[in-house]
């Protein structure tokens, strides 16, 4: 589904390389944790799949499902079925959680071939899926992410992952800032959303959110490349062992 | 010199034939004001208050306080409001309304004149003061007539009176003066349209004064939308006593060059006033909104959010003023001016101005201008929605921020549509 070869991607302004190479395959249906200390580059590749404009790709490639990612716009990947769930979920004063999402919900369809949901569809849908991470309905009316709570924002997240039911999700830290019940929540959410034609990046610091989310694979972000891969043990063992030991494992700077 | 010098002579020619005429009507105050603006003159280039507003650019040979030309109507916006209608012709009532509610009076200043010197004399320049601005100190020493409303102590009219200025000449100078006046204990909820008449070049120059008495409470909206031939000087002059309450809102949508001078005079304590406003140019529209809000009295709270959006070569200007005098403590005065600016060709100039001479106050300001936020733009597109949609979203939401203040369902609602439209043509 996702296929990166040699990723090699720059600051824009500045020109400093954060990701130097980086490989990764993800097939339908898998789960794939990304860890790495901070500054590794986990975010930079997070934005970089969404399409963040402050960064530039100097060599290599990205195939999602048969299609060029890196030729696309943000919202053109968006409607192709990638979804990126924010590290810092962005307010918007004044645009409604329900009107957000119709217009979100109506693009993604329209894309795929299928007509705009009637309003009662899309209500029933709305409720369906805040259910899944526990969000009170009433929060329609409300200005998106305006006054959430950070647990809130981060369940807000997998609540528009429900809705808008893509191919490959990346969950950039979304544990971070979080409570153990509201990761759960979260965990739970996602757990519900596993399934064989989806996939999932899940991108972290630590261990403790893969406790709830049992991934496939663990690869580990060094300097911006994938230093090592294995199983889920191998996130047990980074956080037993550090990441110092992977600089002695691989012999790379950490 | 030349314009004010044949203004001038056209106004003295009017008042010496009134006087002829037996009836001088304010003519002490007319005088007054016509001394002071041929004192000023208008606005030269240098002028710190029309800087960039090149207002007397607009003010031709040609324009005249005698005006032949015949009358063009504007479509109504406003008729789905339940409440009392009124329609103007150069900001002149068609009809005095029958069967008012008790306590309310609608009628012509001259008739109010007429019936009630008195009244007339004492609240009339109450608010205004004529050596502050020319264009105003023109429009009330040219004003022959204009609009009176008025509530009775203690009585709260409910219903919103809407004025219509639907019609208004093709060309020429129009200068109405209108008199809002709630004594102690009324309120009264007032509604006006200037509505797309259609290529009218007609340039409307008003004083409008609206005197809210203790503990009284008047509510405003004004929304214009004339074609960009026309020019708009709103002169709105609001005198409060003690704990009374004021909130205007004015929504610029049309005209070629329009400046809005709102003064605030908040005269005795525990008052309230709120001063919001919004503006959308685009073409080579330009849209200027003067606020001034002098604190004269201690205990005092004013509110002020100002929001526009310029595109094309159209020119914004926000001139914020709020002065806190020294005997003015425990006011609380805040202050905000956003603007997004859209192309490269459209300008913004923005000024907050505190003078601050109390020193119990809490005061503030803040002003952004700049583009649509980058993150949010990101955020939307990152969801699926194509870009020239995200940007609607968002400056929609930036736009209704101010309506959103407006109490009038059917106004807001208008208002609504007009913005998706509006906004909709420069989101792509």
């Amino acid at each position: 589904m996702l296929t990166i070869k040699n990723l090699h991607v720059s600051i824009e302004e500045e020109g400093t390389e954060i990701l130097k190479g980086l490989d990764l395959q993800v097939n339908a249906g898998e789960v794939h944790a990304i860890m790495g200390p901070n500054g590794s580059g986990k975010s930079t590749l997070a934005s970089v799949l969404a399409g963040r404009e402050d960064y530039e790709v100097t060599e290599g490639s990205v195939d999602f499902d048969g299609e060029d990612l890196l030729e696309m716009e943000t919202d053109e990947r968006a409607r192709e079925g990638l979804f990126l769930a924010f590290q810092y979920p962005v307010e918007l004063p004044g645009v409604s959680m329900s009107n957000f999402l119709k217009q979100a919900v109506n693009s993604v369809r329209e894309h795929r071939g299928e007509e705009p949901l009637s309003a009662g569809d899309f209500l029933k849908l709305m409720k369906e899926k805040a259910a899944l991470v526990h969000l009170d309905p009433s929060l329609k009316a409300r200005s998106v992410n305006e006054g959430f709570s950070g647990g809130e924002k981060k369940r807000n997240e997998i609540f528009q992952l429900a809705m808008l039911d893509p191919k490959l999700a990346i969950l950039d830290e979304t544990d971070s800032g979080l409570d153990i019940d509201a990761l759960r929540i979260v965990a739970d959410g996602v757990n519900d959303l596993r399934g064989q034609n989806r996939a999932f990046v899940v991108i972290t610091h630590y261990q403790r959110l893969l406790d709830y989310i049992e991934p496939d694979y663990v690869h580990v972000l060094v300097d911006g490349k994938i230093v090592m891969s294995g199983d889920k043990d191998l996130a047990l063992q980074l956080e037993e062992k550090g990441y110092d030991w992977i600089k002695a494992e691989t012999g790379q700077a950490v | 010199m030349q314009i004010e010098q044949k203004l001038i002579a056209e106004i003295n020619a009017r008042l010496e034939r009134q006087d002829a005429n037996g009836g001088n009507g304010w003519a002490s105050a007319r005088r007054l004001a016509a001394g002071a603006f041929e004192e000023m003159g208008l606005p030269s280039r240098r002028s710190e208050a029309y800087k960039y507003t090149p207002m007397t650019k607009r003010v031709t040979e040609d324009l005249s306080l005698e005006n032949s030309a015949g009358v063009v109507s504007a479509a109504r916006a406003f008729d789905a409001i339940e409440g009392l209608h009124l329609s103007t012709t150069n900001g002149l009532l068609d009809s005095v309304p029958q069967d008012l509610p008790e306590g309310l009076t609608i009628s012509s200043l001259v008739d109010a004149y007429e019936g009630n010197r008195i009244f007339v004399n004492d609240h009339l320049s109450r608010a205004f003061v004529a050596e502050r601005d020319a264009f105003s100190s023109l429009a009330a020493a040219a004003a022959e007539d204009g609009i009176l409303i008025h509530v009775a102590a203690n009585v709260k009219v409910e219903q919103p009176i809407v004025i219509h200025h639907d019609s208004v000449s093709a060309s020429g100078l129009v200068q109405p003066r209108v008199l809002v006046v709630a004594d102690e204990g009324a309120s009264l909820k007032l509604v006006e349209h200037f509505g797309k008449a259609g290529e009218s070049s007609a340039f409307e120059n008003r004083v409008a004064e609206m005197i809210v008495a203790n503990g009284g409470s008047i509510d405003h909206v004004l929304v214009y939308e004339r074609s960009e031939n026309a020019t708009f000087v709103n002169g709105l002059h609001v005198y409060q006593e003690g704990s009374s309450h004021y909130a205007t809102n004015t929504i610029t949508l049309g005209g070629g060059m329009v400046r809005n001078n709102l003064h605030f005079l908040p005269d005795g304590e525990e008052c309230e006033t709120h001063l919001n406003g919004l503006y959308i140019a685009r073409g080579t529209q330009h849209i200027d909104n003067h606020t001034f809000v002098d604190h004269a009295k201690p205990n005092c709270e004013s509110n002020e959010l100002f929001k526009g959006i310029v595109a094309d070569k159209a020119t914004g200007v926000f001139n914020g003023k709020i002065l806190v005098r020294q005997d003015s403590q425990k006011i609380n005065a805040y202050q905000s001016s956003k603007s997004i600016v859209l192309d490269r060709s459209a300008s913004i100039y923005a000024k907050p101005e505190l003078e601050i001479y109390a020193d119990d106050v809490r005061c503030s300001h803040g002003a952004t201008t700049g583009e649509l936020d980058e993150d949010a733009m990101f955020y939307l597109m990152a969801r699926g929605i194509r870009p020239e949609k995200a940007r609607l979203i968002l400056l929609e939401a930036f736009a209704r921020d101010v309506v959103d203040l407006v109490d009038q369902e059917a106004v807001k609602e208008y208002l609504y549509t007009r913005l998706h439209d509006i906004l909709e043509a420069h989101a792509s």
